[in-house]
């Protein structure tokens, strides 16, 4: 452990990282390291200010304050890589909290003198310390996150990597430039074509006609067709380079607004390369599946295309898209697919009897799915207008849904193992009775009434008739007004579910042992998130079912999200592509995608990001519990 | 009696105010009497905190050939040390930096075997700092603290440096270089001393009875 070890160990952390190399050397040469068995109290509550900033360089600390004797809280767990005193150190007074090594432990010490010259001179430095973390951090967190992504499978960025020669028809069709206009388009619809080469007596290209300068110069103009084609060609060629990226070329088509360009080898004629040509190449660009969805004429066809979403996945994250994006792209390809197989199912059983609603709820109706996720649907009908009318709808949609249900099996998404899909009969019911169970979930408080209601509020339509999901929408939205005792038993269940802050202890503590905790990102990371947002949106009778267009909403109209918003969907965001990234990362090793992530396997940066989110939630939480405490009820 | 009452005083001050250089050397070979230090390097502590920037680290040309036995040790080749200083010039600079402080080394009493030696050939007065060594604080450790022994269980033959660094959880590379074997006996030495007090070694007189090369 040499000046130079230290200056290595603090250049690749933040905030020293940011530090420019004589800053880094004065640092690291002024560093005192200490030793600090495990339980070893360094700071303590209300003592003296801490006379140096501590970074851990081994071990890990916990930092607690005692309100009372007996009485410890614990404010956080710091580990390789952290720092603490900072606070102390600016402010001079006192320290505000206990920080004691759980752990055996070694810091490396920095004078105040240092620390202060440094936030003196150095901006990025103070910014670390003075700022609110998730604003600043999670944009470098998800550069990092996309930096990583690029290692792997990095032949998949197409556009970059691929040669025009290998994607250019090299039979060019050539004309002499002095053959007429209708001999030319002869020539093009014979040999099936949209473009033709035209060359001078030396047999170099002159000039290319496409498909367009026939309908733009010669069928809208009324010119004759006996004209030589060199009066309509276009000059002059646009060319590129045999061994040019594609990337070049769709540049240049773009800058030319033109859709054939000439592929030349050391100056000679080697083929074309037209604009479908690139489109074919972008075979997962999320435009093209919807198009080869929307011609599948059968469910044998479909189930193909669903397997390319994974590939729109991969390729989004490579081009750096949020996680927000990616999940809206992934929902709304998903709905095509349904879409198209609820038409199938029109199609196969006729028209349903009475005007119909498809709805989706859970992460499909807040349009928050990631990979294949379980089906979660349900059917609304317009009551009807008599015995017969009813007993024939329920039997028309009996068949309907279970052909649903099986052709999204076909495509890859597995029945929802607790049976929320149309094909079961409770959920395939008419309006009225639709708006019974709301009613009822609400009135009487069963734990039953309670999940249904966290699963099926989020419901928005997909396909038929949307008035009726939009009625049964604003009934709720009616039947949920003042309704106190329903949101605070809501409420309970939000703050039920703390994010494990104690993960990150376990992460100091029992990094050897062989019990590795994993954390279900999904369970204990989004969905506090999504609950949050649900249950001041219902309050607040919003029609948002997403979790970040609930957010944005609830800005300005509820307190809390006034506040802390902005963090919310960040740390949303962040979560969402942490775990993104994961499920892709578990899909390229052949696993199944799954929510459960090992903290070694995050990086310092990832670590810290998600601990600051679960603190931002808890904070949250804490203010809903005193917010709803008066009608809580423990569940 | 007044040297004895001056003498009391700083040997009653506790361990953790007490400053300490953490010394180590490199030789042509281990003869003390015939041969000579090629490197040294030390690094200060006040109390159990070390003072990575107080490090010093030289090169010397030792005016003699250096065993093979040795180089492959150290890795210091002849054509590494022709250039620099003679000891005679560098001596002076260690005996101030070491000033008044405790010496502490792995086996320390071999390394100032062979500095005193030459201070004394060059006509300077040896060092009399008081010197401690860190495998005789480890054997005490061992032999008389209960909780300490079960805690780090089982006797051990090989008392080097690294074998102790390796059951201390101290970080090292391998080979020898004076300055980076000095950090590494500074870091044992900082295990050691948030142990001692509770072991009712308080004081530096305290140290020097378990510890004392």
């Amino acid at each position: 452990m040499t000046v130079k070890d230290v200056k290595e160990f603090l250049g690749n952390i933040q905030p020293f990282l940011e530090l420019d190399d004589d800053a880094l050397d004065n640092i690291a040469g002024g560093v005192i390291v200490e030793f600090y068995p495990k339980n070893t109290l360094i700071l303590q509550q209300d003592g003296p200010p801490s006379d140096f900033l501590r970074v851990i360089k081994k071990g890990g600390v916990k930092i607690f304050i005692s309100p009372d004797i007996n009485e410890e809280i614990v404010l956080d767990y710091r580990t390789e890589g952290d720092s603490f005193g900072m606070l102390s150190i600016i402010r001079g007074d006192k320290s505000r909290a206990n920080v004691a090594t759980v752990e055996d432990t070694i810091c490396y010490l920095i004078s105040k003198e240092a620390v202060k010259r440094l936030l003196d001179s150095h901006a990025a430095f103070s910014e670390y310390f003075l700022k609110s973390f998730l604003n600043k951090y999670i944009d470098r967190t998800f550069s990092e996150m996309h930096n990583k992504s690029l290692l792997y499978g990095g032949g998949d960025k197409l556009l970059f990597t691929t040669t025009v020669e290998e994607l250019s028809s090299g039979n060019v069709v050539t004309v002499p430039q002095e053959v007429s206009i209708k001999d030319s388009a002869e020539v093009m619809s014979k040999r099936k074509i949209s473009s033709l080469v035209l060359v001078d007596q030396d047999n170099l290209p002159a000039g290319i006609v496409t498909d367009r300068d026939l309908r733009d110069k010669v069928v809208s103009k009324g010119r004759n067709t006996a004209d030589p084609v060199s009066s309509i060609m276009s000059v002059p060629l646009m060319k590129a380079e045999a061994k040019e990226y594609c990337f070049e070329a769709l540049l240049k088509m773009i800058r030319y607004n033109i859709h054939h360009l000439l592929v030349v080898d050391g100056g000679k004629l080697k083929g074309i390369i037209t604009n479908h040509d690139l489109m074919m190449l972008q075979g997962a660009s999320p435009i093209s599946v919807v198009r080869d969805i929307e011609t599948r004429q059968s469910v044998e066809e479909l189930a193909p295309v669903s397997r390319k979403v994974n590939r729109i996945v991969n390729l989004l994250l490579k081009e750096g898209a949020k996680a927000g994006n990616i999940t809206r792209i992934i929902s709304e390809v998903n709905d095509r697919l349904l879409r198209r197989v609820l038409e199938m199912a029109e199609r196969k059983l006729g028209r349903p009897p009475v005007n119909y609603c498809f709805i989706v709820f859970g992460s499909e109706g807040r349009k928050e799915q990631t990979f294949k996720t379980d089906q979660d649907n349900a059917i609304i009908y317009e009551d009807p207008k008599s015995a017969a009318d009813g007993k024939k709808a329920a039997e028309y949609f009996r068949g309907f849904s279970a052909f649903v249900r099986d052709s999204l099996v076909a495509c890859g998404f597995p029945v929802c193992p607790a049976g929320y899909m149309a094909s079961t009969p409770q959920w395939r019911q008419p309006l009225t009775v639709w708006k019974d169970y709301f009613l009822k979930w609400i009135n009487t408080p069963t734990p039953d009434s309670i999940l249904f209601s966290l699963i099926f509020f989020d419901f928005r339509p997909v396909h038929g008739d949307t008035g009726l999901a939009e009625g049964l929408r604003s009934y709720l939205k009616r039947i949920l007004k003042n309704q106190n005792v329903f949101f605070a038993r809501m409420a309970a269940v939000v703050v039920n579910n703390r994010p494990p802050l104690g993960f990150f202890k376990s992460f100091i503590v029992e990094k050897s042992g062989e019990h590795k905790d994993e954390l279900n990102l999904k369970f204990r990371g989004a969905s506090p998130v999504v609950d949050i947002a649900r249950l001041f949106a219902l309050e607040l009778g919003l029609a948002e079912t997403s979790t970040f267009e609930r957010l944005r909403a609830l800005r300005d109209k509820h307190p809390i999200i006034t506040e802390l918003g902005e963090e919310m969907e960040q740390t949303f965001e962040f979560i969402s592509l942490l775990r993104i990234h994961h499920q892709i990362k578990r899909i390229e090793q052949s696993l199944e995608p799954d929510n459960f992530i090992n903290p070694g396997n995050l990086s310092n940066l990832e670590r810290k990001s998600l601990k600051e989110s679960f603190q931002l939630v808890l904070r949250v939480q804490d203010a809903i519990l005193e917010l709803y405490r008066p009608g809580m009820v423990t569940q | 009696m007044l040297f004895f009452q001056r003498k009391d005083k700083s040997l009653l001050q506790a361990i953790e105010d007490a400053e300490y250089t953490v010394l180590d050397t490199e030789t042509t070979g281990i003869d003390p009497q015939k041969d000579s230090i090629v490197s040294f390097g030390a690094v200060k502590m006040k109390g159990g905190r070390i003072d990575i920037g107080s490090s010093i680290y030289r090169l010397i040309n030792p005016s003699r050939g250096i065993n093979h036995s040795s180089i492959v040790i150290h890795g210091i080749t002849p054509s590494d040390v022709a250039e620099e200083p003679l000891i005679d010039a560098v001596l002076p600079e260690l005996a101030g930096y070491c000033g008044n402080n405790l010496i502490i080394g792995h086996f320390i009493s071999l390394d100032l075997k062979f500095i005193n030696r030459e201070l004394k050939r060059i006509g300077r007065t040896p060092l009399k700092n008081h010197l401690v060594d860190t495998c005789r604080i480890y054997e005490w450790l061992k032999s008389n603290e209960g909780s300490f022994s079960r805690h780090y269980s089982g006797r051990r033959d090989d008392l080097d440096l690294f074998s102790l660094a390796r059951e201390y959880d101290v970080p090292f590379a391998e080979g020898h270089n004076a300055l980076g074997d000095a950090f590494i006996t500074a870091q044992l030495f900082q295990k050691f001393l948030s142990r001692l007090p509770g072991s009712g070694v308080k004081t530096v007189q305290d140290l020097l009875r378990i510890g004392k090369a």
